[in-house]
């Protein structure tokens, strides 16, 4: 008959903490308490050890009462006789240092456990939780996952009744291979894929980069501790002999591609090392990925009158195209459509449907309804460019043009309309007169990089 | 007013002599259900341990705030009265700001009882509702609220959002207003700060700053971390023509949100000329890891013609459009005999060493460039 019916777990925590915070401590709580009840309804297991504890305290005020003994405090000796005791000095020990909390109560039930606050932090700064969230939703196919700990490591980690997917992935798992590509090879469906990387990302084994490649632009984060005597310092000395982490890091002072590295005047290195290298310093965060934006910014004409008011933008006037990610990805929740397709997808102008043929009436219909959005001016503009002039030009021109918002990156193109980086780059260099092209990070996953200031 | 702390209801509850704990008012009526009340009521009229003390309880999505007040006195029944005036939020709200307000209440609703009976006479507790009416509504509409009571007591409440610790103000930070300066009304603030006003510019640093006006730098410092608080300035970089930035993501914001256009357009367009978008968009965009201002100004002079760089660059730094790239020395290889580095580290940047040691950029650089133990690393 269990005796124990009503008992609480409770936290104290400074008044002042954030509500977030808050809310976590309010689910470790709850979770300790179903498996404590279920345990006492089983076996009577807290009335057990709550037996224990009094009987400890009650030997140890007995003791102290007697005149040649100094006031002690029981709990030291009910440590070594009470396992749950043990559990929740665990658990509290775990959320001071690491922020994850792994209890076995009785021997029998898991307890897991992470406090996002204290595991997602760059330096000094955490990410909020809810930032780490909307990040994850807009991951795409195209995104890689880069495990923080090494494959073996992590594997052991896992609980024995761990799902078999998750190890699958963790398995297949590569920095140079896309999510798309590793649902693949797991044999998964990407929408799982998608789950379990989010459900990685969360418990803070692994981040979300784009995948490695030679054409790939790297440069210093502004974060990255660089100082010559930091701990990083000393594990890549360890790691990579005869390399010291500052030299390295100043290399990524400009931003630079990898392909530059193999440099033959440089001094000679491996480039698997380099390789290396690099995953161990994305995996540190001290490096981040530079891509290509573009914006449409029509010049302005010379006989424009004073009154008359600028026209808003491109970005502005086109309506957002969602590029849609699967958007079951909140954590935990059930999944009921399995069926993502695994090509890119299919935008509704896609480049099959304009033929190669010249300028047939539908095609040019085509065209004239893509460059609709445009203002009278700037399309006058456009048309008067030399490059538009060639009808294949100015139709691949008019197929992109609303990823010339400044909110696409070139491999995102690259990726949805199954084009080379030289085409892209080509276009770009021929239409230089009304786009403006600018490189920084990708603000997706920079959070996995820079936290939010 | 910060919709975070919106108020959803005010209510007095008491421990009446045969009812026991319960509402006697509220404002909206009926919003504490039977079951949220009966539910929390130990939290409310509460045992003497949990007395005169800030007490805030979330259950049924509710989140209720209180400060239960026990005045003991042989003229009461059962030699006491314990009445709680709270307020309540949905659970979700940041209840912060609301604490130091029930907690003053409380207060006075102490005081008006012990000097007049406030409370204990049927009659004047009535004048309750009416003033929380009034507190529930002009809290939630300006924040503040200012009542008289009776002739001679006056409830003053304020609202104060609370905002997060400012950062350490270095020597070498340049503080620049946010707004127009005139929009301040100077004679509120300290002498300190007065005095340091005319100097903040967005172009002089603290240390210079510290010289001009004739007070000492940790004084400047405390001073302009305080307007930080305030977010009345905000911190940038020296400017100087060999400075190196990189556009930030944010800087699709100009694209993006018309009002910031506008508001960079005005602020960084020479006097009589006309900038567009396109000119000052090039320009941020223009700006990259390895290019110095002076390259920018070379290689856009065209642009450069109608808008002012240095304007340009503080208004990037301020809305986080773009961000300063700092040169950090690092000495790699040094022979064992001599003595470790104290400021080639890499966790100084050139803006601190020269502020440190009193050498120029110039001179710094000059010596550092062509010392073979040494590298620079850009971040």
């Amino acid at each position: 008959m269990p005796t124990m019916i009503l008992f609480s777990i409770v936290f104290a925590l400074k008044a002042n903490a954030d509500p977030s915070v808050i809310s976590c401590m309010h689910n470790l709580s709850r979770r300790i308490a179903i498996a404590l009840q279920h345990e006492e309804l089983r076996c009577q297991y807290l009335t057990h050890e709550a037996k224990l504890m009094l009987a400890v305290q009650d030997e140890v005020t007995t003791m102290t009462e007697s005149p040649d003994c100094s006031p002690q405090s029981p709990f030291r000796q009910i440590l070594p006789k009470c396992k749950l005791a043990r559990d929740l000095k665990e658990a509290y020990d775990s959320l001071c240092t690491t922020g994850v909390v792994r209890l076995h109560i009785n021997n029998w039930l898991e307890v897991s456990f992470c406090l996002p606050h204290k595991i997602h932090h760059v330096g000094r700064n955490h990410i909020p939780p809810k930032a780490l969230e909307s990040s994850l939703k807009a991951i795409r196919p195209y995104h890689a996952l880069l495990l923080l700990d090494s494959e073996k490591a992590l594997l052991a980690q896992l609980p024995l009744d761990s799902s078999p997917a998750l190890v699958r992935l963790i398995k297949t798992c590569s920095a140079v291979k896309n999510l798309q590509q590793l649902a693949q090879d797991a044999d998964l469906a990407l929408l799982q894929v998608f789950q379990i990387a989010a459900h990685l990302v969360y418990w803070g084994k692994a981040i979300i980069i784009y995948p490695l490649c030679e054409n790939n632009v790297y440069m210093l984060s502004q974060h990255a501790n660089i100082c010559l005597y930091s701990p990083l310092a000393e594990q890549f000395a360890q790691q990579f002999p005869g390399h010291d982490l500052p030299s390295m890091l100043a290399k990524f002072s400009l931003p630079i591609s990898l392909s530059e590295f193999r440099n033959p005047l440089d001094a000679p290195m491996h480039e698997a090392q380099l390789i290396q290298m690099v995953v161990w310093m994305l995996q540190r965060r001290l490096l981040i990925q530079l891509h290509t934006y573009v914006c449409l910014l029509v010049p302005r004409s010379e006989e424009e009158t004073s009154l008359r008011d600028e026209d808003p933008p491109l970005a502005a006037r086109v309506g957002s195209r969602s590029l849609s990610t699967p958007n079951a990805l909140s954590f935990g929740s059930p999944t009921s459509s399995d069926d993502m397709i695994l090509t890119s997808p299919s935008m509704e102008n896609s480049s099959t449907e304009l033929l190669p043929g010249g300028d047939s009436p539908l095609n040019k219909r085509m065209m004239e309804t893509l460059l609709a959005s445009l203002t009278e001016h700037e399309r006058q503009v456009i048309l008067s460019i030399p490059a538009a002039q060639s009808p294949e030009d100015l139709r691949m021109f008019a197929k992109l043009l609303h990823y010339f918002r400044g909110h696409h990156h070139l491999e995102e193109i690259m990726y949805n309309e199954n084009m080379r980086r030289s085409q892209l780059k080509t276009l770009f260099d021929k239409f230089r007169s009304v786009l403006v092209v600018t490189n920084h990070e990708d603000p997706v996953i920079s959070l996995f990089q820079s936290p939010p200031e | 007013m910060d919709a975070h702390s919106r108020i959803e209801c005010i209510f007095f509850s008491e421990f009446h002599p045969t009812l026991g704990p319960k509402i006697t008012y509220q404002v909206p009526e009926e919003y504490i259900s039977r079951e949220l009340f009966d539910t929390v009521q130990v939290y409310i009229i509460t045992k003497p341990e949990l007395q005169n003390k800030l007490i805030t309880v979330t259950a049924l999505d509710k989140k209720l705030i209180g400060c239960p007040v026990c005045i003991e006195h042989k003229k009461y029944s059962r030699n006491a009265l314990l009445f709680n005036l709270g307020l309540v939020c949905d659970s979700s709200t940041k209840t912060c700001a609301l604490e130091p307000l029930v907690k003053k209440l409380s207060g006075y609703l102490t005081t008006l009882e012990l000097e007049s009976g406030f409370i204990s006479n049927e009659e004047s507790k009535q004048k309750l509702l009416p003033i929380m009416s009034t507190l529930l509504e002009e809290l939630n509409t300006t924040g503040a609220c200012t009542l008289p009571i009776d002739k001679s007591n006056t409830i003053h409440l304020k609202l104060i959002e609370l905002r997060k610790d400012p950062m350490i103000v270095q020597e070498y930070d340049v503080p620049v207003f946010t707004q127009s300066k005139d929009h301040f009304i100077k004679s509120q603030w300290d002498l300190t700060t007065q005095q340091i006003l005319p100097y903040i510019d967005g172009f002089r640093h603290i240390q210079k700053i510290s010289a001009e006006a004739d007070v000492e730098l940790n004084l400047v410092r405390i001073a302009v971390q305080n307007l930080l608080y305030y977010e009345v300035v905000t911190l940038v970089s020296i400017f100087q023509y060999s400075n190196v930035y990189c556009a930030t993501p944010k800087v699709q914001n100009l694209i993006d949100d018309k009002g910031i256009q506008e508001e960079c357009l005005h602020y960084v367009t020479k006097a009589g000329q006309r900038a567009s978008l396109r000119d000052v968009f090039q320009l941020y965009c223009g700006l990259t890891p390895g290019t110095t201002v002076r390259d920018l100004c070379s290689r856009y002079s065209q642009q450069l013609q109608r808008v002012d760089e240095r304007k340009l660059i503080q208004f990037g730094l301020m809305k986080g459009l773009i961000r300063r790239l700092q040169k950090y020395p690092v000495k790699v290889v040094r022979d064992e005999r001599s003595r470790p580095p104290r400021l080639y580290t890499g966790c100084h940047s050139y803006d601190e060493i020269c502020c440190k040691t009193g050498m120029s950029y110039r001179e710094l650089d000059e010596r550092l460039e062509n010392d073979p133990n040494i590298i620079i690393c850009w971040k």
